[in-house]
């Protein structure tokens, strides 16, 4: 009871001079004084039960321990934060190896396969044919490493300090959609082939924002942006270049494009899997008759 | 007092037993809240040693300390004051004034 230092309230047989003493500094004369005053009654005979105190106590026993489990909570999720982390880290680094491992596995088997190949080459012309048939559609399909005149374009965030503006910083980095816009611009001048940071773009192949970095084919790439195409250098070059085009309109926002003619771009094939879950093949034998 | 520290007993054992716990931004506000429940309760002790205890003035001293150190700590976050140590620094002398008092008085009694 903090109030009782001032409002005290004197029980019966208690004179001023009892308490007078108690709150003295000196247990010495505490002791002396209250000796000279033998008509007092113990104090503690005729105290009556405190439960007032009893169910405080119960109260404040029960918030003690639970504030003492919540700061320990609050403390061991911190290092349980830091623990996660580590654990991710190896999980990382072991996920890393595997794919290390299956590349190379991949690798065997694409030697395997164009040992197959070469094979069957000799095995007849029906054989010559369909190996033929077979390397226009990986050509087409972005199977094969191809070589050819085209452009290398390089697309990198702003150098720009976006504390120095009162614009969004986002509009200073590239976005998807600028990336998409440079694609599509390059395949309207007649890109045949075409990779992002090594990434060679397919019929499938998706340009998606992933975070502050963009995802192709389902890996993440961060900036600068390698985009290589081929095809005509000087129609591509002029189609991004254009007033009002693509370069013309990133500039805006500082956003460096710096696009390079080459006599010689060498893109690399697609070296991820390709499953059709769901497509298949459609064959209608009546198309002929129905003179499609 | 041995009624204090069964009840401080049980209140622990409750208290590890009882499952969850105070969110984050609760903590700041229990752990003000809990010293000036410690205070009231050491306050409360000298007072029946002293004979002078009441009830009534204990139980409402106990809660209205303890929500005015909650809204003093509140009331500080919102003028970016830290309110808080007033009320900390206060109860903490309190608590060892009272503390004094009370060991006098019990030694006192024993000596008797």
């Amino acid at each position: 009871m903090t109030n009782n230092h001032y409002d005290q309230t004197p029980l019966p047989g208690q004179d001023d001079a009892v308490q007078g003493e108690v709150l003295s500094d000196c247990p010495l004369v505490v002791a002396k004084e209250q000796q000279k005053a033998p008509p007092q009654e113990p104090v503690h005979t005729k105290r009556p039960v405190a439960f007032g105190v009893f169910f405080a106590c119960i109260l404040f026993g029960f918030l003690l321990s639970m504030q003492f489990k919540s700061v320990d909570i609050s403390s061991n999720a911190l290092t349980s934060q830091q623990l996660r982390a580590e654990e991710l880290q190896a999980l990382l680094n072991k996920e890393r190896e595997k794919n290390q491992e299956l590349y190379e596995e991949l690798l065997r088997g694409k030697d395997d396969l164009s040992q197959y190949r070469e094979q069957a080459l000799q095995s007849g012309d029906y054989a010559t044919i369909l190996a033929d048939e077979l390397a226009r559609a990986e050509l087409a399909a972005g199977f094969t490493d191809v070589v050819g005149p085209g452009l290398i374009v390089t697309m990198s965030d702003s150098t720009k300090n976006p504390a120095d503006t009162t614009a969004d910083p986002s509009y200073y980095i590239i976005h998807d959609n600028d990336i998409l816009q440079v694609v599509n611009e390059l395949r309207d001048a007649g890109a045949e082939a075409l990779s992002i940071n090594g990434e060679r773009l397919l019929a499938t192949s998706e340009i998606r924002c992933a975070g502050s970095i963009v995802s192709v084919n389902n890996n993440r790439y961060a900036a600068p942006y390698v985009i290589r195409a081929i095809g005509d250098p000087a129609a591509m070059s002029s189609a991004l270049s254009m007033r009002g085009g693509v370069i013309d309109q990133l500039s805006i926002w500082d956003i460096q494009v710096d696009v390079q003619q080459s006599e010689e771009v060498l893109i690399r094939a697609y070296t991820g899997k390709t499953t059709f879950q769901y497509a298949q093949e459609y064959k209608d034998n009546s198309s002929q008759e129905k003179g499609e | 007092m041995l009624l204090g520290v069964i009840g401080l007993a049980i209140g622990i054992g409750l208290g590890f037993v009882f499952p969850g716990y105070f969110p984050e931004t609760l903590s700041d506000y229990m752990g003000i809240m809990l010293i000036a429940c410690a205070d009231s309760i050491i306050g409360g002790l000298r007072a029946r040693a002293l004979g002078e205890y009441n009830d009534s003035i204990f139980i409402s001293g106990f809660f209205i300390n303890a929500l005015l150190a909650a809204a003093m700590t509140y009331f500080g976050k919102r003028i970016n004051l830290q309110l808080e140590l007033a009320a900390m620094v206060v109860f903490a002398t309190r608590i060892f004034q009272n503390l004094a008092i009370l060991r006098r008085n019990l030694l006192n009694l024993n000596a008797e």
